[in-house]
């Protein structure tokens, strides 16, 4: 497992700490100067939360004596049913292709290719998202590998046939102040963290997105996919503003110099 | 530009086909009595008054991906970067960053004829691109451009109105980055300005000034036409199953 870890820290070399930090605009503060991160979440001018800001996983993994190492991942980015008393509820098959996955040392897993991650993955990693929203549109961007991901709020129905892609195909309503996130529409076999573990494109993901006050994002993830799991599973992974920062230009592939490195015992 | 490297070009932006659900009627779209798009009437504001750029947009034409002096613009080259040019076209453009999966940057994807999403609000405008499901921001909050301290493909861009033409002012570029296919070369000194001014609902210029002046001796560019693109929607295209780097072999 070391020899494990060791490479996806090598394939995911962090970008470093970027000079470009600008303060962030309309955040409320205390006389010090600190932000009220307590304070209430936005709105939008249709009266609807604002998710809008930029987001960083929250931290339950607890950093060795000598510090947290630069990619600091929460337990769900190696382990995505960590908090689930009883585990998946794998189907025999799908269990199997997850040992097999982590017993060939990730060679295949498509983070170490620089190729795109699931929508699970992409809020576990510990690199920043963005959320941009408007009116029938919610626009995340990931800082890893620049990529984004779209989710409409504008009523359209889910298609009969979306086109199998590593994203899956988004549509939402609100239901009070939570938005509810249908996604569909999924490719075969994408990783939900680095240990392998899989979806199917038979899988439906909800997700409920609720931002209780302005520093706080909590999105609760239910995997319905009965190709791979016996039961639907419900998972929450949260989100913590960042301030006064951004997103910088990760592209993966520029000056790759690990996959020669990928040997499998 | 050889058969040859127009054969490799149509094989390395191999386009996604075609799926049901990308014809979405837009919302907010003016439609004649046919219900047909119509793309004449003024362009649309937004509620502070500013041009409302949003929707997805694709250059006119292709021509200037290839090369963005198409029109017969004498590119004002510095020697080195005129002899780097030659190279690169005659070597059939291998090198070019695309041939591994890499990225364009703000120059080429502006005149790349595939559909990419602009979502405009008030402090930030995203550029959602197609191809290779890359974003670009643009800060509209007065911010300065910072000091380039991480040399990328895409830039640090920050714009601001002038009238009704946005003026984005794009610097920190890599010296990696083409500036089109055909190869013009791009160094960190690069600063690009994009002028973009939606003449109707359906039409918007792009004029490009590059300002490069270790490779160029004075600013130079073209004017792009963008058509909108109504009906229609982004798709997932990502450059995987790559299987032409053996195929690149020059000249």
């Amino acid at each position: 497992m070391t020899k494990n870890v060791l490479i996806a820290l090598i394939a995911i070399s962090a970008p470093l700490a970027a000079q470009w930090s600008y303060p962030t605009a309309g955040i409320p503060r205390a006389a010090d100067g600190k932000p009220k991160l307590s304070a209430p979440a936005p709105r939008a001018a249709d009266g609807k939360p604002d998710f809008s800001g930029t987001w960083d996983v929250e931290h339950n993994k607890a950093c060795p004596p000598e510090g947290c190492i630069d990619f600091y991942a929460p337990q769900e980015f190696s382990n995505i049913g960590w908090g689930l008393k009883d585990g998946l509820p794998f189907q025999p098959w799908a269990r199997d292709l997850a040992k097999s996955r982590s017993a060939a040392l990730r060679k295949d897993d498509p983070l170490s290719h620089c190729l795109p991650i699931g929508i699970l993955e992409l809020q576990t990693i510990p690199m920043f998202r963005k959320i941009i929203q408007v009116p029938g549109l919610l626009v995340i961007l990931n800082e890893y590998n620049a990529s984004y991901r779209q989710i409409f709020t504008d009523g359209r129905p889910m298609p009969a046939d979306p086109q199998p892609s590593w994203t899956g195909y988004s549509t939402a309503k609100w239901d009070r102040d939570t938005l509810v996130v249908e996604t569909s529409g999924f490719r075969d076999g994408i990783w939900l963290d680095t240990r392998g573990d899989t979806i199917t494109d038979a899988a439906k993901v909800t997700e409920k997105f609720r931002r209780p006050n302005l520093g706080r994002l909590e999105v609760e993830f239910t995997v319905d996919d009965p190709k791979a799991y016996t039961k639907p599973w419900t998972i929450k992974l949260n989100q913590i503003l960042q301030l006064d920062t951004d997103l910088l230009d990760y592209i993966c592939l520029e000056n790759e110099k690990d996959l020669s490195h990928f040997v499998v015992k | 530009m050889s058969r040859v490297a127009t054969a490799i070009l149509a094989f390395l932006v191999c386009a996604p086909l075609p799926a049901q659900w990308l014809h979405y009627p837009t919302p907010g779209v003016p439609r004649t009595k046919e219900g047909k798009a119509n793309l004449s009437v003024p362009a649309p504001k937004t509620i502070d008054g500013k041009p409302d750029l949003s929707g997805i947009w694709a250059s006119a034409d292709n021509k200037y991906l290839q090369n963005l002096a198409a029109d017969g613009i004498q590119v004002p080259f510095q020697p080195w970067a005129e002899k780097l040019y030659k190279e690169r076209s005659e070597n059939l453009g291998k090198g070019r960053p695309s041939e591994h999966c890499l990225t364009h940057g703000v120059t080429d994807f502006d005149a790349l004829g595939i559909n990419w999403k602009l979502v405009q609000t008030p402090g930030v405008i995203a550029m959602l691109y197609e191809a290779y499901n890359h974003y670009r921001q643009i800060f509209l909050d007065g911010r300065p451009l910072p000091k380039p301290t991480q040399p990328a493909y895409l830039g640090y861009s920050v714009g601001k109105w002038e009238s009704d033409t946005l003026v984005v002012d794009t610097t920190g570029f890599n010296d990696r980055g083409w500036l089109d296919d055909g190869g013009h070369p791009q160094t960190e000194s690069l600063h690009v300005t994009e002028r973009f001014r939606r003449r109707d609902f359906g039409h918007m210029d792009l004029q490009l000034i590059i300002d490069d002046p270790k490779a160029y001796t004075k600013p130079w560019g073209p004017t792009l036409h963008l058509n909108f693109q109504p009906d229609d929607e982004i798709m997932e295209s990502i450059c995987e199953n790559e299987k032409d780097v053996p195929h690149m072999v020059g000249k």
